[in-house]
């Protein structure tokens, strides 16, 4: 029994502190279940799914998709030229792997939604600034995430290159690059995944796609179009996950097989 | 003369002399084997040859043809030119473990390319077939799609010597190259690196007097950071003791 004391006190301060929360955000348990038969009415406005519009919708969830996948392409590009200089190990120049961890460490503390209305203001509305935001989140992940694949490589492949007489960028493709590329695939499936679905959200916000057909769906309190709009997210959801579980099999089955 | 060290000085990091004033020469078609006991600063001395380290004094100066070029102090763009001329061995090889045999054997040829070419389009099929040569004169042909990480010790040591080989340099410079090999891919590899000497000069540091005898044309044996043999390889045990310090002689060259 005694030994359990030891938790006694900090088990009680998270206690303490779990309650405070939960008045401070006016939790309303009460209220939540006061509120079921409304969710059911509402669920009940919503079936069945409009599926006639489902045609008119394929557009805009193809656009989500292409704004996702360019954004994150061109992510994955840059973040591995920035994740070169960033890299403690490739140059010999302090200010600029500084520099370049700032400001990857600076875009990562910025909202996605606050960088995609920073390039609305520039360049309006639509599917390139959604590219953009999408771009500029993923450099913020990737460029982290791949300097710091890059700082791990094994050097004396690379000597071994410098030694022969190869340039910076020769030993870049021989000796670097085959040695980060699993690790930054499998970073930049990821990263696909999470940006399908921050594309539905810029979608809210004016990048077009599917995330606009929804919020202009429920303000006209169209709730089966709706309806038939979250079906359609969930597909592409699932869809972008599961090819993702798939083309990352297939690069480690490349792996072992070879 | 195709390479002259010159009275080269080196300190260790923490201001001990290593090596204090170590200079000979090299002709085209020697196999130097280069003896001494751990830390005294074989390998020190091979990468100041290729400037993978910089002597804080002292002189080389390679002579490939008929232009003698200082090695030392140089960088960048006039380092590299001299580079491609000097193709290094290392123990445990170090080839890009995720490229195939052959893709390890091209990057030797990484120096005459330019960087747009290699970047945009590679290597054309006359190279991949002067590439595929230098792996059948070691040997290993077959292995040349497979993935180097699938490859035992012996076999990459002879994919490095491929790599070598199609660099075309003047000089081969071999950092312990069989020290973590067993006897019997040490012969298969010091028998695939004598016959090169037809082609340019070789410098090895080696462990084992009797390999060195057995395979190289001349010994330098280093001690307490001087020459203090310059040879031919036939070592006689009042040689070893000069080398290694009398009445402390290397383990390895006791199990040889």
């Amino acid at each position: 029994m005694k030994r359990y004391f030891k938790y006694l006190l900090p088990a009680g301060v998270f206690f303490l502190l779990l309650w405070g929360g939960m008045v401070v955000c006016r939790a309303d348990p009460l209220g939540l279940l006061k509120g079921i038969p409304r969710g059911i009415e509402l669920i009940g406005h919503m079936v069945p799914p409009a599926w006639g519009k489902i045609p008119d919708l394929l557009r805009p969830a193809l656009e989500t998709v292409q704004v996702a996948f360019v954004g994150t392409c061109l992510g994955a590009f840059l973040s591995f030229i920035i994740g070169l200089i960033a890299a403690r190990n490739m140059h010999s120049v302090p200010i600029l792997r500084d520099v370049a961890r700032s400001l990857l460490s600076a875009e990562r503390a910025l909202p996605d939604l606050i960088v995609m209305l920073f390039f609305v203001a520039i360049v309006g509305l639509g599917a390139f600034p959604g590219v953009m935001a999408l771009m500029a989140s993923s450099i913020g992940m990737l460029g982290k995430l791949f300097a710091d694949a890059i700082e791990e490589i094994d050097p004396k492949p690379i000597e071994a290159l410098e030694a022969i007489g190869a340039t910076k960028i020769q030993v870049i493709q021989y000796g670097v690059l085959p040695q980060v590329l699993p690790a930054m695939v499998a970073h930049t499936l990821y990263r696909f995944e999470v940006n399908i679905r921050m594309s539905i959200l810029l979608g809210v916000v004016g990048a077009g796609g599917i995330g606009f057909n929804l919020v202009t769906s429920i303000r006209l309190m169209r709730y089966q179009e709706a309806m038939a709009i979250i079906l359609i997210i969930l597909i592409l959801v699932t869809f972008s996950e599961k090819i993702s579980d798939l083309l990352r099999k297939i690069m480690i089955g490349k792996e072992v097989l070879r | 003369m195709m390479l002259a060290i010159r009275n080269i000085y080196k300190k260790l990091p923490d201001g001990r002399p290593l090596l204090k004033g170590i200079s000979f020469d090299v002709q085209k078609g020697e196999f130097i084997g280069i003896l001494g006991e751990s830390g005294v600063g074989k390998t020190v001395l091979l990468r100041c040859i290729n400037g993978l380290t910089q002597p804080d004094h002292g002189e080389i100066i390679m002579n490939g043809d008929g232009h003698p070029q200082k090695i030392n102090g140089k960088k960048g763009k006039e380092l590299r030119t001299i580079r491609r001329k000097i193709a290094m061995i290392f123990q445990g090889s170090i080839l890009v473990k995720r490229l195939t045999v052959l893709e390890n054997v091209l990057t030797g040829g990484l120096g005459r390319i330019s960087t747009a070419r290699s970047l945009f389009y590679g290597f054309t099929e006359e190279e991949v077939h002067h590439a595929l040569a230098a792996l059948s004169q070691v040997g290993i042909q077959n292995l040349a799609y497979r993935r180097a990480e699938t490859l035992s010790g012996g076999e990459m040591q002879r994919v490095a010597i491929a790599r070598a080989i199609f660099q075309k340099p003047l000089l081969l410079l071999a950092d312990e190259p069989v020290s973590n090999l067993d006897p019997k891919n040490t012969e298969v590899v010091l028998d695939f690196l004598k016959p090169l000497t037809e082609h340019m000069a070789i410098i090895g540091v080696f462990h084992a007097p009797k390999l060195v005898g057995k395979y190289c044309t001349r010994v330098i044996g280093i001690r307490n950071g001087l020459i203090v043999y310059d040879g031919e390889p036939d070592l006689s045990d009042a040689i070893l003791n000069l080398i290694y310090g009398a009445g402390r002689p290397s383990p390895v060259a006791l199990t040889n």
